[in-house]
């Protein structure tokens, strides 16, 4: 309630020409955007723990994002949801913090894999790999792991560097991802569009292989048992380890990811891999360098997937090997596929949908199931990978450009690419290989 | 060194063995890629099917005592072909429902839908043997188990002993007779002539008077049936099977492919055999040469990728294929 | 009634329209030329009519049957036989064995054998390259393997799609020749060309299409006379 008593106020104190102004431009789209944000509002607070709850907010969100109000209420608007509302809601109920932390990662992490698959046009299915790589690499040197083979940390740190050591950690685990994405990248850039595929989906496997089994000769990684516990960052000496403030990380990590995708798509960068996406061959002409294009899209989508590898592990408290499985590397494909590939609103709303559905609505029907006692065999939670699966399919089949679809791509593509009356014959285009 | 030099015939058995396997999944492959160059993710769960048809079929036999009372061939037979047909149909099916509406999409497309069919069947054979069974390891009812011992013979002073399970036997001779027949059937017959005439150029085949999509189809029917047959032999030879045997299987089967030369079928089983073999002698001997430190069993599904890296990297036409490079 | 009948046939590429209505008709035993400038739209009507395009609009009548809606392996049984523009041989199959794919409709027991035959009759270099691969033809060879495979299935109608591209001039006058001769046996044809001169030298009529439209039509003479044909095709004035 203090949250709503807050917006109001701050409402209220605003300039009286202000509302002059915001009451001629849109009135519907004022009085709609400011119901929904007080409802949803209403409704996060009173029912925290509520899965519905969660949805409307971001629902809310959403909806703002597209209303036709000033910018600045719209700034405001949101802030207050996400700062004020999901804030508040989670010291009600710490599993809305937790349940936002790892939907802020997987957002974070399907944005950067937009910008390999989406913008890049490079099918990686081994996008984990480096999620795991800047996990481990902050696991061991903020556990007691770091001491078992590094005689410095024995002596001096035995139980790891954690509190402000997360802040010098981070540039770390960006740089380890993305030279990882380099060194897988550096190989296969040249490979066509499926092969790639296969390579990476195989260094996932390899990530995985090495993480479970270097724990010999040298304890590295701990093996399949993985590392425990994880330091907890600091920030001005406060511990930032409960969810509650990890949330207020999370928050900030995807906002810099999500405006750092929107600079890099407008950007020459952005542009050059646009053109590469639809034909490499016409944007090799107009002097696009390929190979390094593709490297950067690589190397820098790895690295936001290696700094989200750390505030996971710290977030989890332990690591180990089996987090990091292929059907992440899907799961997070599914989230992008589900928004729509090359579309930065799209891949957010994507990656929030699945991340509900997986945390929140399928737990919650189990539960329920399990009530009303039906066999453990309709656990729904298990469904994960057939759900992953479907959607994919469906959406190929019948939504090839996600639920909210990329703009840029319409504009001259389509007229042209349009399908052609080729009933058997015809070899496809070259599109995105 | 003495020592590893005597255990190399009995590991190069072993990875002449799983290099059938490797052979006959990648013959499924590299004839989905040479049609429609477009690689099929679903094919390792149509391969892992065929293994959860032929336990099912074997738990029938026994059931009904009849795997003991039958020749162990007819209930081989049996066997390798409900999970042919099973399979094969799967194949079919797959194609219908989740390749066709994308024929020239961008090449990303069907290859996205591929993957979540892959994990689509992978889950859906979860769950029905889970409802079924209850549970997805399955210990497969014993055919072939025996071990055929040959030797002892006298090698440098020591007697050497060769043991090959009846097992593996059984899955170099179906696999050669499935091996020629395939390149009999595609070289000589009408339908395999067409066939490749659609994996050289498509619209031209068409002009001929070839119905492609039901060639397509045949492919897709012929590729599933072999990774069927693959998964029954896979299933009486290691004898556990579970929803998830298909996925590394199927990477290392096109991987093989690919080392052969993708659209080849020759090179598919060239490529399987010496994966299987490369890696069996990783595993056996990284251990040993790295003193220890590193388990070769641990690292066993590296070397694939790692040939895999190589092979793209070095050779990408494979061992026997022709140039399949970006069209410029 | 004429063999092939085109009436207001209309082709689009996505948003592009390529035919905007397209009438044409071809007699039994005839040989009738559509001529035009790059890009006119006469590939993109043969394509039409064997099936591998479909039309928007429009019909398409083989022998007074619809065909306009059928793939192209249904208008290939129909008897329409299409040589696709740059020949299009299958490069990895054996000479004999491009033919027997031209022979695929035909379900005779001796259709394949006999067709073979004829062809080696017609195209005595095909015999030396019987066993080697359609690929390593040279550029004249492979033009006379693609007709002979199109004549394997013995179609009602042979639609060639610029036979003469790309050959040279002593090869050009060879497939001419051999156009006139399998005419005189009965074949009915209809032909693509850019080297409008010897179309017309050789075809009965003839139509000039332009940007997707009939721009004129007649006795081939006639149009050999016209001076705008003149002009526009034949690089005389």
């Amino acid at each position: 309630m203090n949250a709503i008593k807050k917006g109001l106020k701050s409402a209220l104190s605003w300039p009286a020409h202000r509302f002059a102004q915001l009451l001629t431009a849109e009135r519907t789209a004022l009085v709609t955007a400011l119901l929904v944000t007080v409802l949803a509002s209403a409704y996060q607070v009173a029912a925290p723990a509520s899965g519905l709850a969660i949805l409307c907010t971001l629902g809310a969100a959403l909806a703002l994002s597209y209303a036709g109000i000033k910018p600045w209420l719209r700034v405001v608007l949101m802030t207050f949801l996400l700062l004020g509302v999901l804030p508040y809601a989670g010291t009600l109920n710490p599993g809305v913090s937790s349940l936002m932390i790892q939907m802020f990662i997987y957002i974070a992490l399907a944005l950067g894999l937009n910008l390999v698959v989406g913008f890049a046009g490079l099918l990686d299915l081994g996008y984990i790999a480096f999620f795991a790589g800047g996990a481990y690499v902050y696991s061991i040197f903020a556990s007691s792991q770091a001491a078992k083979f590094l005689p410095w940390f024995a002596a001096n740190a035995p139980q790891g560097l954690g509190g402000w050591w997360f802040w010098a950690a981070l540039p770390l685990a960006l740089l380890v991802a993305a030279f990882m994405g380099i060194a897988l990248g550096l190989p296969v850039m040249r490979m066509r569009g499926d092969y790639l595929a296969i390579v990476t989906l195989g260094f996932g496997e390899v990530i995985q292989v090495i993480a479970r089994n270097l724990d010999t000769p040298i304890n590295i990684t701990g093996g399949a048992p993985g590392i425990a516990p994880i330091q907890a960052p600091t920030l001005f000496g406060m511990d930032m380890g409960q969810p509650t403030s990890l949330y207020y990380i999370g928050l900030v990590f995807v906002v810099l990811t999500a405006i750092a995708m929107y600079r890099i798509e407008h950007s020459r960068v952005g542009r050059a891999l646009a053109a590469m996406r639809e034909d490499d061959i016409a944007a090799r002409a107009m002097g696009v360098p390929l190979v390094k294009m593709k490297l950067l899209a690589f190397a820098t989508g790895a690295s936001f997937s290696g700094g989200m590898g750390m505030l996971f592990a710290v977030k989890q408290h332990f690591i180990n090997p089996d987090t990091f499985g292929f059907m992440e590397s899907i799961g997070i494909l599914a989230m992008i596929i589900l928004g729509g590939l090359g579309s930065i609103r799209g891949v957010i709303v994507g990656a929030a949908a699945v991340t509900l559905l997986r945390f929140q609505f399928l737990p919650d029907l189990s539960a329920l199931s399990a009530n009303w006692g039906l066999p453990s065999a309709i656990d729904l939670t298990k469904y994960q990978p057939l759900i992953f699966g479907l959607i994919l399919i469906v959406m190929m089949i019948y939504r090839q450009d996600g639920l909210i679809p990329a703009t840029r791509r319409k504009e001259n593509i389509a007229a042209l690419e349009g399908p052609l009356p080729v009933p058997a014959g015809g070899t496809g285009t070259s599109v995105a290989k | 060194m003495e020592e590893g030099l005597r255990i190399l015939p009995q590991i190069l058995i072993s990875g002449l063995v799983i290099g059938f396997l490797y052979a006959v999944v990648a013959l499924g492959y590299t004839m989905v890629y040479g049609v429609l160059e477009f690689i099929n993710f679903a094919h390792s769960e149509i391969f892992m099917f065929g293994a959860f048809i032929g336990f099912e079929v074997l738990m029938f036999l026994q059931k009904t005592s009849l795997l003991t009372t039958l020749p162990m061939v007819i209930s081989l037979i049996l066997t390798m072909l409900a999970a042919m047909i099973f399979s094969g149909a799967l194949g079919w099916t797959v194609e219908r429902l989740a390749y066709r509406p994308l024929r020239g999409a961008p090449r990303l497309v069907p290859l996205i839908s591929a993957i979540g069919v892959s994990f689509f069947l992978q889950d859906a054979a979860r769950i029905i043997w889970e409802a079924l069974r209850g549970n997805w390891q399955l210990a497969v009812p014993p055919l072939y188990t025996g071990v055929l011992t040959m030797g002892p013979w006298q090698v440098a002073g020591a007697p050497l002993q060769l043991q090959v399970p009846y097992g593996a036997i059984v899955i170099m001779v179906s696999g050669l007779i499935m091996m020629f027949s395939l390149i009999w059937f595609v070289n000589k017959t009408k339908v395999g002539k067409a066939m490749r005439a659609v994996a050289q150029d498509r619209s031209t085949a068409a002009l001929m008077g070839v119905n492609v999509d039901r060639i397509i189809s045949t492919t897709f029917v012929i590729g599933g049936a072999l990774g069927g047959a693959a998964g029954s032999l896979f299933a009486i030879r290691y004898t556990s099977i579970t929803p998830y045997i298909g996925f590394i299987l199927g990477v290392k089967a096109f991987t093989a492919a690919v080392f052969g030369g993708i659209g080849n079928l020759a090179g598919a089983v060239i490529g399987g055999l010496l994966l299987g073999i490369f890696e069996a002698l990783g595993t056996a001997y990284l251990g040993p040469l790295t003193h220890g430190a590193l388990k070769g069993p641990e690292y066993k599904d590296i070397f694939a990728f790692l040939i895999l890296i190589l092979v793209l990297v070095f050779k990408p036409a494979g061992l026997l294929g022709r140039t399949v490079g970006e069209k410029v | 009634m004429a063999l092939l009948e085109l009436e207001n046939v209309q082709t689009s590429y996505g948003a592009i329209r390529a035919l905007k209505g397209i009438s044409l008709t071809v007699e039994q035993g005839e040989i009738v030329t559509l001529i035009g400038s790059n890009g006119a739209g006469k590939s993109t009507t043969l394509k039409t009519i064997s099936g591998l395009l479909r039309p928007s609009a429009g019909e398409i009548r083989l022998g007074g049957q619809r065909i306009d809606q059928l793939p192209p392996h249904r208008v290939t049984e129909l008897g329409i036989g299409h040589v696709p523009e740059g020949r299009r041989i299958f490069p990895r199959l054996t000479v004999a064995e491009n033919l027997e794919m031209g022979a695929y409709t035909l379900s005779e027991k001796n259709a394949v054998a006999d067709g073979i035959e004829r062809s080696f009759k017609l195209f005595p270099r095909l015999r030396e390259r019987a066993k080697q691969l359609g690929g390593t033809l040279s550029g004249g060879e492979q033009q006379m393997l693609a007709m002979a495979r199109t004549l394997m299935m013995k179609p009602k109608i042979l639609m060639m799609d610029e036979p003469s591209m790309g050959l040279a001039p002593i090869l050009v006058e060879q497939i001419f020749e051999i156009i006139a001769q399998l005419n005189q046996t009965g074949v009915t044809i209809l032909l693509v060309e850019q080297n409008a001169l010897k179309a017309l030298d050789v075809a009965h009529r003839g139509y000039v299409i332009q940007t997707g439209e009939i721009a004129l039509d007649g006795p081939a003479a006639a149009l050999r006379a016209d001076p705008s044909v003149r002009l526009a095709y034949l690089g005389e004035i």
